[in-house]
């Protein structure tokens, strides 16, 4: 098994590759062929995905979330997932690659750089984490698909703002739906990360002995959900909208990423298990 | 095929020449009934503001001579049906026979050569066109097939390539960026101040695409009320504009007058009162409505008749940019009519071909019958009939069936055979031009 795990880790981001090249020249050259193939190709990669990091929980005896460059494979999976479900369900198929692209950097990355914990920490191996790290993970992939939804409106916003109306103009969906798109993405990963807090704090003091409430991870991710949270207060109630709100949407998904990344690198709390 | 075209268009005649030679529906009939009565066995007319175009198979033995003669008295019948003869010159109409004609008819059902690129109404057109022919029975296999192709080949350009996307007029790209902006439009409400011809028009497309609400607003009140009347909606006074502007979200203005009736402190104010919504502003007015600043405005989309022809460029060049893989598909099509078109040769090719081997063998018989006793007769004439039948037993399974053949190399069959036996009787119309015209 130990062979078609390392197969996958290098097949699956020429697979990713292929689709967010379909989806970029379905986009910028209105090829009708990669029209076709592209959404076919991303189902493909997802179940290759899947199935991946079904092999590798199954080799390794825990889910794959035991360090980044592994979390950065799901995180590559969810994103492309969830891209899938917006597709299926809005049946808007046009800004794939935007979205795609990011899901073939993480895997990328994560092929590249993943290596094997010998010992890996035995909390790192319950359900409950897993599901933890999960609605986690979901969340913040909605936080970057929100981000790119908001940046492919100031894109469009600024196009019409000073006439221009080239591919771009052409090819995106209207700014109403872009908007409704990245606010629907932010509500869902606010949800989600909700979901992922709650489990955390519910399930901290039986994990550990020396837990505080002053983590840097844990800091890190309030900060974040508050700021989702204004985020979308202010849309409701001070009527904040377009331009402003997209803006924060990209602010917040950049902010996660440090959190995600920096945090963890550079801080060290009971939250750090690599 | 024995398919010709005689035709008018916007590229070889002015409107005031081509309009001489309009049918309208109830004059069709009549035409079609006489034309096909001197010269054709088959044969339909589309007519519109840009072209009158007669398509017919041409009747061989109505008209033995010259193909070419036949179809310029066609074209001559066809200009004195209605009195243009003094108007409508020879240098104006185009004739193109075969694959030309049917290639023509491709081209103009497929919008390429319309005076807007990728025209969809034209299809329409000719449908009717081919209902009222259809109607006084001058359609027959030939133009059925010839039409229902190109009409398929109408479809198949808008459906396969980009020939007809795109807004190619101001009052269309208007809408086209109303729809760049809002999800839907039969939630959002538009205000019209002032008139002219393209406020309306865009007013009108806007009404057409289910805008929820629709209102007029004019200096003088009166005129609002009567563009209510032809574009439905309400009118609302010029000096309220500001405050309709509150719940509006788009906004035409086509007024004219030599300062802006709108500053930027005014849509300030408005968009705050209205929390910032999105607010598309289209200023048609020369000199310009709107003061440019505006387009500062945090959510206003200020467009000009600039910007509007600007997308109307860039659509236009879209277009052509898509004839190529429009004239692939107009290929595709011509080789399968071609295709067909062969298919039906071959039956009169054989049976001309028994004609005259039976006319030989009947001749001869009859000539010395007569050195024949009684009782022999009857047998010379089974043996020759049988003799015959077997020399063109394996011709004519060859030709029927062929052995794997291209279509090409069965006309080349159906060619020499014709030449080598004098087979001229339904030999096509091609093989007897002596000219052809391409406008």
């Amino acid at each position: 098994m130990k062979t078609t795990i390392l197969l996958f880790n290098d097949l699956l981001p020429v697979l990713y590759w292929v689709t967010v090249w379909s989806y970029a020249k379905a986009f910028f050259r209105n090829s009708a062929l990669a029209k076709k193939v592209k959404t076919p190709f991303l189902s493909v990669t997802i179940a290759c995905h899947f199935l991946y990091l079904t092999l590798r929980t199954l080799e390794f005896g825990h889910p794959p979330i035991t360090n980044i460059y592994e979390i950065l494979s799901v995180l590559a999976f969810t994103t492309a997932l969830a891209y899938l479900a917006i597709e299926y369900i809005t049946k808007v198929k046009s800004t794939g690659y935007f979205v795609l692209i990011i899901s073939f950097f993480f895997q990328l990355l994560s092929t590249v750089l993943i290596k094997e914990l010998a010992n890996v920490n035995p909390i790192l191996r319950s359900n409950l984490l897993g599901f933890h790290v999960t609605s986690a993970l979901l969340g913040y992939s909605a936080f970057a698909i929100s981000a790119v939804y908001g940046f492919l409106y100031i894109m469009l916003y600024h196009h019409i703002k000073s006439n221009r109306f080239g591919v771009i103009y052409d090819n995106l969906p209207n700014l109403e739906k872009l908007e409704q798109m990245a606010t629907v993405s932010v509500i869902t990963g606010f949800l989600l990360l909700t979901v992922a807090i709650i489990v955390g704090v519910v399930w901290l003091p039986r994990a550990f002995e020396h837990y505080s409430y002053f983590d840097p991870k844990l800091v890190g991710t309030i900060v974040i959900w508050l700021m989702y949270g204004v985020g979308l207060l202010a849309k409701r109630s001070i009527g904040w909208q377009g331009r402003k709100i997209m803006v924060l949407s990209i602010v917040g998904f950049v902010v996660t990423m440090l959190s995600l990344t920096v945090v963890n690198v550079f801080l060290s709390g009971f939250h750090n298990f690599y | 095929m024995n398919l010709a075209l005689i035709g008018i268009n916007h590229r070889t005649a002015v409107l005031d020449v081509r309009e001489k030679l309009w049918f309208s529906d109830t004059e069709l009939p009549g035409a079609l009934a006489q034309l096909k009565n001197q010269f054709f066995t088959e044969c339909f007319i589309v007519s519109t503001c840009n072209r009158t175009e007669l398509y017919g198979i041409a009747d061989v033995q109505k008209n033995p001579g010259s193909a070419d003669t036949m179809v310029k008295s066609a074209g001559e019948s066809l200009v004195n049906l209605k009195s243009a003869s003094h108007t409508v010159l020879p240098h104006h109409l185009y004739r193109l026979f075969g694959c030309k004609a049917a290639g023509h008819l491709f081209k103009v059902a497929s919008g390429i050569d319309s005076m807007v690129i990728g025209d969809i109404q034209i299809l329409n057109q000719i449908k009717s066109h081919y209902n009222l022919a259809t109607a006084e029975h001058t359609v027959g296999v030939f133009l059925n097939r010839l039409v229902q192709t190109a009409l398929r080949v109408g479809k198949r350009a808008r459906t396969e390539t980009s020939i007809s996307e795109g807004a190619v007029s101001v009052s269309y790209a208007a809408v086209e960026l109303a729809s760049k902006i809002f999800s839907n439009l039969s939630e959002k409400r538009a205000l019209l101040v002032g008139a002219g011809e393209t406020g309306e028009l865009a007013s009108k497309n806007l009404v057409g695409r289910g805008i929820a609400s629709f209102s007029i607003a004019n200096r003088t009140r009166a005129r609002a009320e009567e563009l209510v009347k032809d574009l439905g909606g309400t009118v609302i006074d010029f000096d309220q504009v500001e405050t309709a502007l509150r719940d509006i979200d788009v906004l035409i203005t086509s007024v004219s007058s030599p300062q802006y009736i709108l500053s930027p402190d005014q849509l300030r104010r408005v968009m705050k009162a209205r929390s910032n919504a999105p607010l598309l502003v289209i200023d048609i007015g020369v000199p310009r409505n709107v003061h440019p600043d505006v387009n500062k405005l945090e959510n206003v989309f200020l467009h000009d008749v600039d910007s509007l022809s600007r997308i109307v460029d860039q659509n236009l060049e879209r277009r052509k940019s898509a004839i190529t893989s429009v004239n692939a598909i107009i290929l595709e099509e011509l080789i399968g009519m071609r295709q067909w078109f062969e298919s039906l040769q071959v039956s009169p090719t054989i049976s001309d071909l028994r004609e005259f081997f039976e006319s030989v063998r009947s001749d001869e018989v009859r000539k010395h019958i007569n050195r024949f006793s009684e009782q022999d007769r009857e047998l010379v004439d089974l043996v020759t009939k049988r003799i015959v039948n077997k020399l063109l037993h394996l011709p004519t399974t060859n030709l029927k069936n062929g052995n794997g053949e291209s279509a090409e190399e069965r006309h080349k069959k159906i060619h020499i055979i014709r030449g080598l036996f004098g087979l001229h009787k339904n030999e096509p119309i091609e093989n007897r031009l002596d000219e052809d015209t391409i406008p």
